[in-house]
């Protein structure tokens, strides 16, 4: 008996959203961060725009002294403190924010020069653009 | 018989495509002495325009969007862009005019002053 191939599509469809979780999950693994949950402060974007490496952190509440950076080769570090900010006579109903040390450290997909880095913390972001050492940039080859 | 057929001619119109950003719910402090209430809420990327605080029949929505605006190809992607919102109850005693926020590295202070009446008050009694 044939079934309507709605039916079949729809199947389809959703082994498909099935095969792409597994392959971005097996992608988070390959990076060696695992799963990304909670515990993982400060959460982080990595984007490649040829050139240079872009890493953006999340860090709400924590002022540029608190905030510590370390590069070498292709190794990044990102470290710090969230200090408490619990104002003074006040009366404590809530605490959800947490304040604690953080450190974070990443393998980066190639060397940098990290002597270019830039890096500014604006809204609680910490945006850094990290230029690729020479031998990592991408070339143009003529041909002849 | 009334020949109008326009209730079932009718064709169905498209319903609006409204790009929806996924909900956040931001964390927050609390906090309360004698003159305010003081909320704290971490929002990571968002721009003080793009923060709205509504207050309406006593409850409060605290909602501020985030647009990331990445460039290049990601090699990862841990967070994106995105709505915190959160719905809180005010009470009554709070003036809703003297409300006042300000945002600092992506974290917002809510002042929530309390009105005149619901301050504590010491009561002098005299000797009669």
């Amino acid at each position: 008996m044939i079934t309507r191939m709605n039916n079949l599509d729809s199947l389809l469809g959703a082994m498909d959203l099935f095969r792409n979780r597994m392959n971005t999950m097996f992608n988070e693994f390959d990076r060696g961060v695992g799963w990304t949950g909670a515990e993982t402060y400060p959460r982080t974007n990595l984007c490649d725009t040829g050139d240079n490496l872009e890493v953006i952190a999340e860090l709400p509440g924590v002022s540029k002294a608190d905030v510590n950076v370390k590069i070498q080769g292709n190794y990044l570090e990102i470290s710090g403190t969230r200090k408490s900010d619990i104002p003074e006579g006040y009366k404590v109903h809530r605490i959800e924010r947490e304040t604690a040390t953080f450190s974070r450290s990443f393998t980066l997909p190639y060397d940098v020069d990290a002597n270019q880095v830039t890096a500014t913390l604006k809204d609680g972001l910490l945006k850094m653009t990290l230029p690729k050492s020479e031998a990592a940039k991408p070339k143009q080859i003529n041909i002849n | 018989m009334n020949e109008n057929t326009e209730l079932v001619a009718r064709t169905e119109q498209n319903v609006e495509r409204v790009n929806r950003l996924p909900l956040t719910v931001p964390v927050v402090d609390i906090f309360e002495n004698d003159h305010e209430i003081l909320l704290h809420a971490d929002m990571p990327g968002v721009a003080k325009e793009d923060i709205s605080v509504d207050i309406d029949n006593g409850k409060m929505t605290l909602s501020g969007t985030r647009q990331l605006h990445l460039t290049g190809a990601a090699t990862w992607r841990e967070f994106a862009d995105t709505e915190f919102r959160r719905v809180f109850s005010v009470p009554q005693s709070i003036d809703i005019d003297k409300v006042h926020a300000e945002l600092k590295d992506g974290v917002l202070r809510l002042h929530l002053p309390k009105s005149e009446a619901a301050k504590p008050r010491q009561i002098e009694i005299k000797v009669g």
